[in-house]
């Protein structure tokens, strides 16, 4: 976990690069999940 | 639903791309010529939204079916949440490049002045009680506001003096940039274009729902 750490301090890059991941990651599930729950609304109303 | 896994991936390897991907040396610019990979594909992808918010707006005006007016308002509403973006994202580059975060650039102005028009359209939706008067009016409203975005968008940058690095496509009609970062921004503009249109289908299924209950 240290020579990780180490890593990451040294090059900074990758620290941005876990956070853009990241940030990508839950933007991408929560258009999934409303996508998912939108389809189940309109099985209800049957748009 | 393969397609959004696909996206998914797709972005991914954007993004890995574009900050590890060796770039050649720009002067004045370094490593933080790295922004257009995503500061650039929210501008086009506010161009595209504000187009599409114009073309069914014209059809509203011309079927008269609520619906269009709906699709207008969603691309709209995406559109101003990608300009929101952009000027973010333009603002935190200006920081460490020209050493504020605001600077009253034209392009900082003329983006500025696209979310005040913008900004127009969703308060006087609001301020209109009847659906098909909000209807009428917004659809006429952003069809001329769209007149005003190439304007500032295009033109506007290019005849004024700035700070801001070169278009994409410069003032002599041509694209001047290192061949694997040309590649890695087309990849960009692909996926950013391809989030937007499932971020407007999902709002499109929402209004149709809305539409449904009001019925």
């Amino acid at each position: 976990m240290d020579a990780l750490y180490s890593f990451l301090e040294r090059n900074s890059y990758y620290v941005v690069l876990i956070i853009t991941l990241i940030i990508w990651l839950g933007l991408f599930l929560y258009m999934l999940s409303v996508d998912k729950k939108l389809k189940k609304i309109e099985k209800e109303h049957e748009v | 639903m393969k397609s959004k896994y696909f996206l998914f991936v797709w972005m991914l390897g954007v993004f890995c791309f574009a900050l590890l991907y060796p770039i050649p040396f720009i002067p004045a610019l370094g490593d933080k010529a790295r922004v257009l990979y995503f500061h650039v594909p929210t501008a086009w992808v506010t161009v595209l939204a504000f187009l599409l918010s114009m073309v069914y707006s014209v059809q509203y005006l011309r079927k008269k079916d609520i619906l269009y007016d709906y699709k207008a308002a969603s691309a709209a509403g995406l559109g101003l949440l990608f300009c929101i973006l952009a000027t973010v994202t333009g603002a935190v580059w200006a920081k460490f490049n020209w050493g504020a975060f605001w600077n009253w650039d034209p392009r900082q102005t003329s983006i500025f002045l696209l979310l005040l028009i913008y900004g127009a359209y969703f308060a006087l939706r609001s301020a209109t009680e009847s659906e098909e008067t909000r209807a009428k009016l917004s659809s006429v409203y952003a069809v001329l506001a769209f007149i005003t975005v190439p304007f500032f968008m295009f033109i506007l940058p290019r005849i004024v003096e700035s700070l801001h690095p070169d278009p994409i496509i410069n003032e002599s009609g041509k694209i001047n940039m290192d061949r694997s970062m040309l590649m890695i921004f087309i990849a960009s503009l692909a996926g950013f274009t391809w989030l937007f249109i499932w971020m407007l289908r999902i709002k499109i299924r929402l209004a149709k729902i809305e539409l449904s209950e009001l019925d």
